[in-house]
Formats: C-alpha cells, structure tokens, sequence
C-alpha cells in the first residue's frame, strides 16, 4: 500500500471537510508548514577567538536597554530589554492573559500592546510601557485610551495573514467583548483589511501627523507591516513618518484566520529583516527609523540572529502565550475534545482553549492565574535577555543591539543569499560572489 | 469671542492655539484654514469652533464633546472615531466622512463622497445631499440618513447600522435589507430633519427608505454562498 504524494492523507482529509461544509478552514496559531525556507536555523554565529576579544559571558556589562522612536516623538520608548509583548487583542485573549502579559512585560522592564478591540484598563492599569494599536476595524478606538498609550501602532497588515483584516468567531464574541467593539453579541467578526480613512502611502502622511496632533505630537508612531513587499513597504513607511517600522514575518501567529492565508501569504521573518534594513539603508534611514522584527520568533538565538541582522527591538505573541501554558499538558480532556493534544494544539479560533488564555469563557480563562503568569511571561522575557546577551558578550559586544552581520555565517545557500553574508566556509558574501563571476 | 488666522501657521500650532483657547472660551473662530489637514483634531472641551472656509483631511478627527462648524468643505475623514459632539460641514465632504465614530453628530449639508460612515460605531451621519459608493461599509451601530440618492454598493456587509434615504438606491450593497417605516423611524426622521437641516432642505419623512442589515454575513451558512461569494 502507498498513499499518493499528492493527495497526502491530510489533503484528502480537508477536501473532505471542505466538500461536507462548504467553506476554508479556519483556525489560529500561525502557519504549521515544515519549513523548507531559510530560517534563523539557517544561521550561526561567529563568536571571538583571536581576531575579536569576547566579554566575559557571566559577568561584564552588556547593556539591554533599548530606546525607540526618537525620529519626531518627543517621548520616546525607553525599555529595559529589546524583547517586547506584540498586540493580540482583548477578545482573542482572555482578560487573565491580557493582565498576565501586561503585568510580566511590566516586571521585565518591556512593553506590551493592545491588539483588535482597544484598550482593556487593566492593561494599562499593569502596564508600565502600552503601545496602542490603531487597526483598520478601530474597534474600541478612543481618543483617551490613546493618550494613555506610550507609543501609536498603526497597523496597515500582520505577518500571519497580511492583506487581510482580523477575525473573531462568534464563540468569542461575548457580551462584554461586544460591548467593547461596538458589535452584537456571537457574531462572526470578520473585520475589514483596510482602515477606513486612509488607503495609501500618501494619505498615510497625513494619517500620521493626525495621530502626532492628537497625542500632541508625544509618543512614537509606530507603523506595522505584514511581510510582502518589505524593501518598498519600509521605504514607503519610513517616508511617510513612521518613527518605529514593525515588519511582522510569515511565522506570525493568530488567533484565528482562514488557514490558507496562514500557509501561502507572505514571507519569512528572516527575510523580511533583512529586506527591511535594505530598504532603511537606501534612505540613509537605518538608526534614525527604528525597526521591530516579529514573526515566529521562538528565543534568545532567533532574537539574537534577527538584531544582528538590522532589528532594534523584537516582539513575541506565540512564545509568550506559550510561556503561560499554551500547549502544556494540562486539562488533557479538553485538549481531546478539540481534536487536539498538548503540543499541538491551534484552537484558538474556537474560543475553548483548555488553558484559559484564548477564551472568552468565565471557568476556562479561571484555569489561568495572573500572578503566576504574569511571572511566567517576566521570567520568559528576561531568559531570553540573558540568552541575547550571551551570544552578544561571546561576539565582544557590550551592547546587544551592536550585533551585525559580520557576526554571523549562513549554513544554507538560501540563507546565504537571502541574508547576503557569506556562507560557512566561504570567505564571500554569496553577492559578491555572483557579481565576480564566482 | 476668540479669533485664529490660520495664514502663515501649520496645523500643529493651530490645533495648539485652539485648545488653549478652548480651555477659557466659550466660542472660537478659525479664519483662512485652506484646506489644511488634520484641523481641530482631538477637541476634548466641550467648546465651538467655527472654521471660515474650507477644511483638509481629518477636521475634528479624534474629538470628543465639542461642537464644530465648517462653513466651506472638508477632506477625507471628516470627524473619524468621534466620540461625542457635533461637526457641521455646510459645503460638502470628501471620503470616509463620519469613519469610524463612536457617538455625537456629523451633519453635511452637500455631499458626502464614498465610503460615508465607513465602519460607523454609534452617533448619527446626517448628508443633507447625495452620498458615494459604500456609503455605510460595515456599519456596526448608530444612523445614516442620506436626504438625496445613495452610491453604489450602499450599506454593504452592516451590523446594526440603520441607514434611511430619501432619494434613490440604485445599488444596494451586499446583505441588505429596505424596510418599512415604522411610526419611530417616521418621528426620529422629522425630529431629526427639523433640527439640522433648513426648510427647503428637507424631504418629508414618508419619502425615506429604511436600508438594514440582512444579517446573512453575521454568521457563515453555506446556503447563503452567494451573499458570500459577491461580498465585496
């Protein structure tokens, strides 16, 4: 017996499902691809030997602290640690787990971010760094919570499901969640992808300084990018006064989105960065406009490889969820009656996560405490610190955002030529090699 | 009452100057504004402001609880995600009027182009003229009514936005549905109509289509594909 390698068993499950219920399936997490494209995996670092002399790795100082958004804001963010809590809003998220990473970001020395839905007070309340998101739905938007915020996130896409708005099923949309968002209650929330005011770069320009006017020109505007056309999107987003570029990579996570948008839009983290800080470098923008680099990042070595590469700071969802309890072995019943298992679980869209972090529901958001974590998200956000600054003191930097390229080698050709340094062994940049002739 | 002049000044020191002024009068007025954008954004006092002429991008965008007049035109997002308040635009209004907000009054005595009420939470949208097309957009809460015709693609998609219009729908959006009046449209309507519109602006109440929400796009149901499938 051979199955087909075309119509693989979980092919011939989903057209299955597709031909019993007439529509794309939908769930959350993020894209479950084996990933055959480059990956920070594809990357290793170089440390000192005799050409470079290391920090001693335990001891000598190696500063964290990571300032964002000195273009134009008169308060710029200043954070403790470039590792910083992406949006994910109050409605996929439980109000337990919007407080646990408010209050965990907060004990870490980093900041979190509001999502799809608005500001819940607890948030801020938890919160000693809030960026407020703007998104194109502006559920929940009010001019008072903005002034609140510490910085403005103008979201134009995200890296799970760029070109396409958020999605909410009506499981979650619960009496008090559409309260929040102004919709009745248990309907599917499909929101729209673009903002209702503006539509391209240009009026962005004005949307901007509109955001500046209204926080009194403050706090940073950050303005966030799912991964596509990175090199001109940063240029474009860059130009029109962004102080802070997010660019948000296909292994982005979700709480719940048709999966095709999941598996076949956009691209790799790692390639988004490094188009990114192409494209500041052009303007002669790299430094002045700051960039966050999200997208499936996973610890310390991914952050790390992402800094060296042109990020200044880094955002997690996925990881930080799963630092409290996303996928541990826990409430296994629920886990089963999902369909599901502890460590493969994606049900977020459901509104039934066993866990208490992607529900709405009263008795299931109990299973998790703030407190604990709240220091669970801390310990998390300062492991991965410690991790940075280790691969950061072994390369000799006293600062981890003085990691760079030449601090790398790639261990794929794809990775060679995405990042364009050089591979492993070879002395040249895969670039330079192809424009010799090599 | 106090006095701006816009002429030689950028929005951000205009928008400086009215707020400090907002915050000890009771009435201000906005001379020479040109069309320059994002004027009398985020007023959170409860004053007037009267701009003389014709306004860009995002007049009074971000407010809450003041009361605004343009006496000429206004740009894109004219009083996006208002809280509360009033904006009166005596001329016409370029896109994405009244996007967004929350609570409060837009009252546009031309035309509104496309896109009027976009993503509407609450609060009315009064358009004493025609409106552009997807007038309405995913419309969640509060009113839109229209006094002349509706562009194309009107209401698309809604929640429980309720739209009236007294001229044509030539092209009603995707899941709509035209309901009769009932006896509390036909008050809101003259109640309405008289307090913000002259005389010889209005249409009689009867005249108003009422345009909802079909709800076929609320929840997904594969007998509905076709709702789905044209969605725009």
């Amino acid at each position: 017996m051979q199955a087909s390698g075309v119509f693989e068993p979980g092919v011939i499950e989903e057209i299955q499902r597709k031909a019993e219920t007439g529509i794309y399936q939908i769930r959350g997490y993020g894209t479950l691809r084996e990933r055959r494209w480059a990956t920070f995996d594809d990357l290793t670092f170089l440390p000192c030997s005799l050409t470079r002399v290391p920090l001693e790795g335990y001891r000598e100082k190696c500063s964290t602290r990571t300032v964002l958004g000195a273009r134009y804001a008169s308060r710029p963010v200043e954070l403790e640690i470039p590792v910083m809590i992406t949006g994910m809003s109050w409605g996929a998220l439980s109000y337990n787990a919007k407080a646990a990473l408010a209050r965990g970001a907060r004990a870490a020395g980093s900041s979190n971010t509001t999502g799809d839905g608005g500001m819940l007070m607890a948030e801020r309340e938890n919160s000693s760094t809030l960026i407020y998101e703007v998104l194109p739905s502006r559920y929940g938007v009010n001019v008072h919570h903005m002034r609140m915020a510490d910085a403005i996130e103008l979201t134009v896409g995200q890296g799970a499901k760029p070109g396409t708005g958020g999605l909410l099923l009506g499981s979650k949309v619960s009496e008090v969640i559409a309260r929040q968002r102004d919709l009745p209650v248990g309907v599917d929330q499909r929101s729209p992808a673009r903002h209702p005011d503006f539509l391209g770069p240009d009026d962005m320009i004005i949307k901007i300084e509109e955001l500046r006017e209204a926080t009194d020109w403050r706090v940073p505007i950050f303005v966030k990018l799912g991964a596509t056309r990175v090199y001109d999107d940063v240029k474009l987003a860059a130009k029109a006064g962004a102080d802070v570029v997010v660019v948000d990579g296909m292994e982005g996570g979700t709480g719940a989105s048709p999966a095709i948008l999941q598996e076949h839009t956009g691209i790799p983290t790692l390639a988004a960065v490094c188009e990114a800080r192409r494209a500041l470098e052009d303007m002669g923008l790299y430094g002045e406009v700051q960039l966050i680099i999200a997208g499936g990042i996973r610890d310390g070595a991914d952050a790390a490889k992402a800094m060296a590469l042109g990020a200044d700071a880094i955002y997690i969802g996925t990881a930080a969820l799963i630092g409290l309890n996303c996928n541990r072995a826990l409430y296994l019943e629920d886990y089963r009656a999902l369909g599901a298992e502890p460590g493969c679980c994606h049900h977020c869209h459901t509104g039934r996560c066993p866990v208490g972090i992607t529900t709405q529901d009263p008795e299931l958001m109990a299973r998790l405490d703030i407190d604990p974590g709240a220091e669970r998200v801390a310990n998390l956000l300062r492991a991965m610190t410690l991790e940075i600054q280790m691969l950061a003191r072994a390369c000799g930097k006293s600062d981890v955002h003085h990691l760079e390229p030449e601090d790398l080698a790639a261990l794929s050709m794809e990775a060679a030529a995405v990042c364009g340094i050089p591979l492993a062994g070879a002395r040249r940049a895969h670039e330079q090699r192809a424009a010799a002739g090599a | 009452m106090a006095a701006i002049d816009c002429a030689g000044r950028p929005a951000r020191e205009i928008n400086a100057r009215i707020r400090e002024l907002l915050a000890r009068e009771e009435q201000i007025v906005v001379r020479n504004p040109a069309g320059r954008h994002n004027l009398g954004v985020a007023l959170l006092e409860p004053g007037r402001v009267r701009f003389e002429g014709s306004v860009g991008y995002y007049c009074a965008g971000l407010s809450d609880g003041a009361t605004v007049e343009v006496t000429g035109s206004a740009g894109w997002g004219l009083a996006e995600s208002m809280l509360s308040g009033e904006v009166v635009v005596r001329g016409n209004a370029g896109n994405s009027a009244g996007a967004a907000m929350r609570g409060g009054r837009v009252i546009v005595h031309g035309d509104a182009a496309a896109r009027a009420g976009v993503s509407i939470k609450g609060g009315l949208l009064l358009i004493g003229g025609d409106c552009g097309y997807m007038t309405g957009f995913m419309g969640q809460k509060g009113a839109i009514i229209v006094c002349g015709d509706a562009g194309e693609g009107f209401a698309d998609s809604m929640y429980e936005t309720v739209c009236y219009v007294g001229g044509t729908v030539r092209d009603p959006g995707n899941d709509t549905v035209v309901e009769d009046l009932a006896p509390g449209d036909l008050e809101f309507l003259e109640t309405t109509l008289a307090r913000h519109l002259p005389q010889a602006a209005r249409r009689p109440a009867r005249d108003f289509k009422k345009v909802v929400s079909g709800r076929k796009l609320w929840n997904f149901d594969r007998r509905d594909w076709r709702v789905w499938q044209e969605a725009l």
